[in-house]
C-alpha cells in the first residue's frame, strides 16, 4: 500500500530519527509513505485566535495538495499532525474559514483530506494482532511508558484521537511489540514544549516531573511521537538535569517499532541521542 | 511605423500614452518619450532591472511582469520597480557549513513564512518560490538551491511578502552553499590546475606560439574533432 | 503565434527531419569559409567602414559607428572643468561593474589595494549577466590547453595576439576552479565532473555551462562576493573621461552621477576599464544582443588618452539571433541549442550549412541563404529568417532534454506562444560581440601607463573572431590579471597634478580635422524616444 507521506521540517533536520524510523518500519509492514513533492511548513502552532485565517493556509495548501493523491495524508510529528487535524477540521465546519481559506488556495479545499497517525494505521490498517505476529518478541519483558503529551489527544472533540485523559492506543501498540507498558499519571501531562527557548525552567521541572513518575512504575524507556516532548526530556537528562538513574532513554515509538522489526539499528536515527538506548535495546 | 488603429493606449504611473499595438512594456515606455536610467537593463530577460507591476481594466489583481518580456495592452496601468530595499546579509562562504542553521543565522526572518504563496504567484520566472523557501526552512540546501536556480534576482518576490523575507538573496546563499560545500569538486579539474602550476603544457604552447600562420593553418586544418 | 504561412513552412522543415536527423552537412573547407566571409560577411558590405581621421589608429578603418564616436569631442570642457576637489581618492578604480571589472575588483582587493567600483546601470548589468552558452576550458583528460590554443587561433582567422591566448588557455583552468571555490554552480555529473559540451569551432567538449544560465550565474556569484567583502560600489555612475598627470600617466576618472547629473572626481592610482562591449551602437543597422549599456564608453576614453585600438573592424554577429517574433526581435538563441544538434534549415526544410562553424561563417551562410538564395523565410514585418530545427534536440536526446537544458530559451519563446520543444524558431544574424578593443598585453595593461583593460573592452585576444565560451573565459582571465596587477602597480605609482591635458590634445586634433563639432561621446546610453528598437 502506498499512502501520500507529509514529513514536516522538523523530521528533515533535528528529528531525523524519527522520519527514517517510520518510512522503514513502515516499508517493512508494506506501507510505502510518498513524500508529497512539494511541501512547506504546516504551521507549527495552531492559531489560537479564532479569525486568524492566514496561520492556516499552509496547512490547508499542504491538505488540499494531497486531496489530489489519496484522501489521507500521513504525519507523524505531534505537531504537524495536531495542526493539519485542526484545520482541516475547521475547514470542514467552518465555513467561514472554508471561505476565506479557499481565497489562498490555487483549487478549491473542502476537507476531503484525512490526516492519518501511523499509530492509527498501525492499529487499522497492519492491525495489532498481525503486528503481534511479526514482532519475533525481540525487546521481551521491556517496560516501556507510553507518553502522549497534549497535542496528540487535545482538543479531544477536533482531535478525535483518543481518550484525552486515559488514551492507550500507544499501550495496545507496545504490547503488541511483546514489551510490558507501564501506566503512569503524567503520560498526557504537558513537557513545557517551547517554553524551553524563553522559560527553561518550566521545562526542566515538568520534565523532571515525568520522568520520575515513568520510572518510579519501573519504565526502562520512554516512548512519544513528538519531536518536541523527545528533545525536551532527552536533552534536559543530557545536560545532567534529570533526577532519574539510570537515564531513561527517550524514543519514537517508531523506533521501538523498527528495533523490534529487527530492522538494522544504523537507519533508525540513534545517533542524535542525548540518552544512548542501543546499549539497553540492543544489548 | 504602425498605423493609428493598431495602437493602444496604457497608463504609464496614471499617465495616458497611445503605444503601438504588440509591443513590450519597455519598448512602448520608449516610444512614449522614455528614456531609461533606472528600470532597464539586459532588455533580454536575464538581468531582473525592470520588474513592473500592472493591472488590467476590469481586474482588480496586481500583476507583474519584466518590462522587456511583457507585451502592453489595451487599458494596462503600469509602473516599474526597478529596485527594492532588500536585507542582504554578508557572510565569508569559504567558513559556512551548508545547514539550515547557516540559513537562519543568516536570515532568521525567514521562518516567518505564512505559507500564503504571494511569492510563487508573482515570480516572473515562474518559479515555485514559496516551495524552494520550504525547502530551505527545512535545510535541504540542495533542493532549494536546484528549485531557484532560474531566479532573476528581480526582487518582485519580496515585494509582496507580508512576512518580509528576501527570498532571492536566501535562495543565492543555499545556491552559493550548494555550490561551494555540497557538490563533489571536479576532480580533473583539479588535477589539471596542478599540472598547468607545474608547467607541464609550457614548452608545447611556447612551440605552438612561435608557429607561423601557416605552419599554424596546417595543425588547425589537420586537428581531429571529438565527436 | 506563427501565422499559417509559417506554419505550412514549418509542415516542409518536419518532412525532411527524418532524413536530416541521419544527415551530417560537410563542413567548408578553408578556401570555401575564406570566400563566404568575404561575400556574405556584414564587414566586408561595401560601406560599412571608413578610416579614422584622429588618435592613435588615425588612417584605420571602422565601422561608421565607431568612427563617429572616436571623431566626437568630450562631455568635458577640458579648460573650465575643476579638478581642485577630489571626491574619491584610492589605489585602483575599477570602471564597469560586469563580470570582467567585479574579478578585478576582488582580485585588486585581495591583494590589498583600496578599490572603487564604478559602473553606469546597476552592479551586474552586463553583457556577462546575458551569457548563456558556457565557459571554455581544457580541463578533461583528451583536451589540453594546447588544444585550445589551437582552437581559439583557428577561430580568430590566426590573427590573435599569442601571448593574450597562451594566457587565456593556461588560466582557464584555475578561472573555473575559482568560480567552483566561490559556489558557481556548474552543472555536473553526480560524481562532480564537469558536464561539458562542444560549441561552435571547438575540437574537444571543453564548454562548461550552468544550464542557460551561464554567465548570470557566474555574475550573481561574483557580484554576491563582491558585497560579502564590502568593496564600495557607485551605480549609476559612469565614467565619462580618464584623468591624466603631467607625465601622460593615466590618474585617475570623471564620473557622472546618472540620476544627479553631478560629475565626480576620482584620483586612482591606477585605472581598470572593464566596460564592455558595443552592441548598443547598432552597427550597420543591426538589432543586438547586448545589455542597454554597451556603447563603447571605455574605448572612447582610453582613445582620448592614447591607447591604441585593435580589430575594431571586426565585429561579431551571433548567427542564431531571434527573427521572429518581433517584440524579442534580435535577443540571443543560444549556440548551445547547435551544440545539442539541432540543425539550421531553410525554406525549402534543407541543411545549408554545418551547424557548428565558426560564428562568422554560420552568420555568413544564413545571409547568403536569404539575401542571394531566396530560401529565407519572411516574417509579417518583412523581416527574413532562417529556422533553428529545435526540436531535435529532443529527438537524439530524449523527451525533456530541451526543457532541462534550455530553461530560459524555452520560457523566452513561451512567453510569446511558442513552444520549442515542438516547434522549430526562425533566427537571423545579430549584432553580438565586438571582436576587438583597446589593445592589452598578457598582463591587461595598455600602452598608457597605470591603464588596465578587461574584457570586452580590450581586443587582441579573440583576433578576428571570437570563439563561443571564450567571453565569460576572457573576462576572468583578464578581469584577474588586470585586478592583480593593477593592485601591485599601485603600489609603486607616483602620480602628478591631475588633469585633462590629453582631452585638450585630442579637441586641438578634432579641430585641425575640421572634426571639432557638438557631438558628445561616450554616449553612455542609446537614445530610443519615440521608436520602437
Amino acid at each position: 500500500m502506498k499512502l501520500p507521506y507529509f514529513p514536516g521540517c522538523t523530521l528533515y533536520t533535528r528529528a531525523r530519527g524519527l522520519d527514517h524510523s517510520t518510512r522503514a518500519a513502515l516499508a517493512a509492514l508494506g506501507i510505502e509513505l510518498e513524500e508529497l513533492p512539494n511541501w512547506t511548513c504546516c504551521g507549527t502552532a495552531f492559531p489560537l485566535a479564532q479569525d486568524s485565517y492566514i496561520g492556516m493556509v499552509a496547512a490547508a495548501r499542504i491538505l488540499d495538495s494531497a486531496a489530489q493523491h489519496n484522501g489521507r495524508l500521513v504525519t507523524v510529528c505531534s505537531f504537524c499532525y495536531h495542526v493539519l487535524k485542526r484545520v482541516n477540521h475547521s475547514i470542514k465546519n467552518n465555513a467561514e474559514a472554508r471561505r476565506k481559506l479557499n481565497d489562498y488556495l490555487e483549487q478549491g479545499y473542502g476537507g476531503e483530506t484525512v490526516p492519518v497517525h501511523p499509530l492509527e494505521i498501525l492499529k487499522h490498517d497492519v492491525g495489532f494482532e498481525a503486528l503481534r505476529a511479526r514482532a519475533r518478541g525481540r525487546l521481551k519483558g521491556l517496560k516501556v511508558a507510553c507518553y502522549y503529551g497534549c497535542l496528540l489527544v487535545r482538543p479531544a472533540a477536533e482531535m478525535a484521537f483518543d481518550d484525552p485523559e486515559n488514551p492507550t492506543i500507544m499501550e495496545e501498540f507496545a504490547a503488541a511489540l511483546g514489551v510490558e507498558p507501564v501506566h503512569f499519571p503524567y503520560k498526557t501531562a504537558c513537557c513545557g514544549s517551547y517554553q524551553v527557548l524563553n522559560a527553561y525552567d518550566v521545562v526542566a521541572s515538568r520534565g523532571r516531573e515525568i520522568l520520575a513518575a515513568a520510572a518510579a512504575h519501573g519504565a526502562q524507556v520512554l516512548i512519544t511521537s513528538c519531536p518536541l516532548c523527545q528533545f525536551n526530556l532527552d536533552w534536559l537528562q543530557g545536560r545532567g538535569e534529570g533526577t532519574v538513574l539510570p537515564a531513561l532513554p527517550v524514543l519514537y515509538f517508531t523506533q521501538l517499532l523498527g528495533t523490534a522489526l529487527e530492522l538494522p539499528a544504523e537507519g533508525l536515527g540513534f545517533e542524535s541521542h542525548y540518552v544512548d538506548p542501543r546499549p539497553l535495546l540492543l544489548g | 511605423m504602425a498605423e493609428e488603429k493598431e495602437m493602444v493606449s496604457i497608463y504609464i504611473m496614471g499617465k495616458q500614452y497611445r503605444v503601438p499595438y504588440g509591443v513590450t512594456i519597455m519598448k512602448a515606455m520608449e516610444y512614449a518619450g522614455y528614456r531609461f536610467i533606472r528600470g532597464c537593463g539586459c532588455r533580454g530577460g536575464f538581468c531582473g532591472a525592470c520588474g513592473t507591476v500592472y493591472r488590467k481594466p476590469g481586474d482588480f489583481r496586481l500583476k507583474v511582469g519584466l518590462a522587456c518580456q511583457t507585451v502592453v495592452e489595451d487599458g494596462m496601468h503600469l509602473t516599474q520597480i526597478p529596485f527594492y530595499p532588500a536585507n542582504k546579509a554578508t557572510y565569508n562562504l569559504e567558513e559556512l557549513t551548508p545547514t539550515l542553521a547557516t540559513l537562519l543565522r543568516h536570515y532568521p526572518e525567514m521562518t516567518r513564512c505564512l505559507g500564503c504563496n504571494s511569492c510563487t504567484r508573482i515570480c516572473p520566472q515562474e518559479l515555485q518560490v514559496m516551495d524552494y523557501m520550504a525547502a530551505a526552512q527545512r535545510g535541504d540546501i540542495a533542493k532549494a538551491a536546484h528549485m531557484s536556480f532560474d531566479c532573476l534576482m528581480c526582487g518582485l518576490c519580496a515585494s509582496r511578502c507580508p512576512a518580509e523575507i528576501v527570498q532571492y538573496n536566501v535562495a543565492l546563499l543555499a545556491r552559493r552553499l550548494y555550490g561551494r560545500h555540497v557538490a563533489p569538486r571536479a576532480e580533473h579539474l583539479a588535477r589539471r590546475v596542478e599540472e598547468i602550476k607545474a608547467g607541464k603544457f609550457d614548452a608545447e604552447i611556447e612551440r605552438l606560439m612561435k608557429m607561423d600562420r601557416l605552419e599554424l593553418q596546417k595543425l588547425y586544418d589537420a586537428r581531429d574533432i571529438e565527436p | 503565434m506563427y501565422t499559417p504561412e509559417m506554419l505550412e513552412s514549418i509542415k516542409i522543415v518536419e518532412q525532411t527531419r527524418p532524413r536530416r536527423l541521419k544527415e551530417t552537412f560537410p563542413r567548408l573547407t578553408p578556401e570555401e569559409k575564406d570566400r563566404l566571409l568575404r561575400s556574405f560577411h556584414p564587414d566586408h558590405m561595401p560601406d560599412a567602414q571608413r578610416p579614422v581621421r584622429v588618435g592613435p589608429n588615425k588612417g584605420d578603418k571602422m565601422p561608421h559607428e565607431h568612427v563617429g564616436l572616436l571623431e566626437s569631442r568630450s562631455m568635458l570642457d577640458p579648460d573650465a572643468f575643476s579638478l581642485d576637489r577630489v571626491d574619491y581618492d584610492v589605489d585602483v578604480l575599477v570602471i564597469g561593474g560586469g563580470g570582467a571589472g567585479t574579478s578585478a575588483a576582488l582580485m585588486a582587493q585581495e591583494a590589498g589595494a583600496s578599490v572603487l567600483l564604478a559602473t553606469k546601470l546597476r552592479h551586474g548589468d552586463a553583457n556577462t549577466m546575458m551569457a548563456q552558452g558556457g565557459i571554455q576550458a581544457a580541463d578533461k583528460e583528451n583536451d589540453s590547453p594546447a588544444i585550445h590554443y589551437l582552437d581559439v587561433m583557428g577561430g580568430g582567422g590566426f590573427s590573435n595576439i599569442p601571448e593574450l591566448v597562451a594566457a587565456l588557455v593556461l588560466d582557464a583552468p584555475l578561472c573555473i576552479q575559482w568560480l567552483e571555490s566561490l559556489g558557481c554552480m556548474f552543472s555536473k555529473f553526480p560524481d562532480g565532473t564537469m558536464n561539458t559540451i562542444h560549441g561552435g569551432g571547438t575540437s574537444r567538449k571543453r564548454m562548461h555551462f550552468a544550464h542557460d544560465y551561464t554567465g548570470a550565474e557566474i555574475m550573481r556569484t561574483l557580484r554576491d562576493e563582491a558585497r560579502n567583502r564590502g568593496i564600495p560600489v557607485l551605480e549609476f555612475s559612469p565614467a565619462v573621461e580618464l584623468l591624466t598627470d603631467e607625465h601622460g600617466q593615466c590618474a585617475g576618472a570623471v564620473l557622472f552621477n546618472l540620476e544627479t547629473q553631478q560629475y565626480l572626481v576620482v584620483r586612482a592610482r591606477t585605472v581598470i576599464i572593464a566596460t564592455g562591449g558595443c552592441g548598443r551602437l547598432h552597427i550597420g543597422g543591426f538589432p543586438t544582443t547586448n545589455h542597454y549599456g554597451a556603447t563603447a564608453d571605455g574605448l572612447v576614453m582610453a582613445y582620448r588618452a592614447g591607447a591604441k585600438l585593435i580589430f575594431l573592424e571586426a565585429t561579431q554577429f551571433h548567427p542564431t539571433g531571434v527573427a521572429f517574433p518581433e517584440q524579442i526581435l534580435g535577443q540571443l538563441v543560444t549556440e548551445k541549442v547547435r551544440g545539442l544538434g539541432a540543425q539550421l534549415v531553410n525554406a525549402e526544410g534543407e541543411q545549408f550549412v554545418y551547424p557548428l562553424e565558426t560564428r562568422d561563417a554560420v552568420s555568413s551562410a544564413i545571409i547568403r541563404e536569404c539575401r542571394e538564395r531566396g530560401k529565407g523565410i519572411t516574417t509579417p514585418s518583412g523581416r527574413q529568417g532562417v529556422w533553428l530545427d529545435s526540436p531535435m534536440i529532443d529527438i537524439i536526446h530524449g523527451k525533456g532534454t530541451i526543457e532541462r537544458e534550455l530553461p530560459a530559451m524555452v520560457r523566452q519563446y513561451r512567453r510569446f506562444n511558442i513552444d520549442m520543444t515542438q516547434q522549430p524558431i526562425l533566427v537571423y544574424p545579430t549584432l553580438h560581440y565586438q571582436n576587438g578593443g583597446i589593445l592589452i598585453n598578457e598582463r591587461a595593461e595598455t600602452g598608457v601607463p597605470n591603464l588596465y583593460v578587461a574584457g570586452e573592452a580590450s581586443g587582441g585576444v579573440h583576433g578576428r573572431n571570437r570563439l563561443m565560451g571564450n567571453s565569460l573565459l576572457d573576462i576572468i582571465v583578464f578581469g584577474r590579471r588586470a585586478g592583480t596587477n593593477a593592485a601591485a602597480r599601485a603600489k609603486t605609482v607616483q602620480l602628478g597634478r591631475l588633469t585633462l591635458d590629453h582631452v585638450r590634445r585630442f579637441h586641438e586634433e578634432l579641430a585641425r580635422e575640421g572634426l571639432l563639432g557638438q557631438r558628445t561621446a561616450p554616449i553612455l546610453l542609446p537614445d530610443y524616444r519615440g521608436r520602437i528598437v
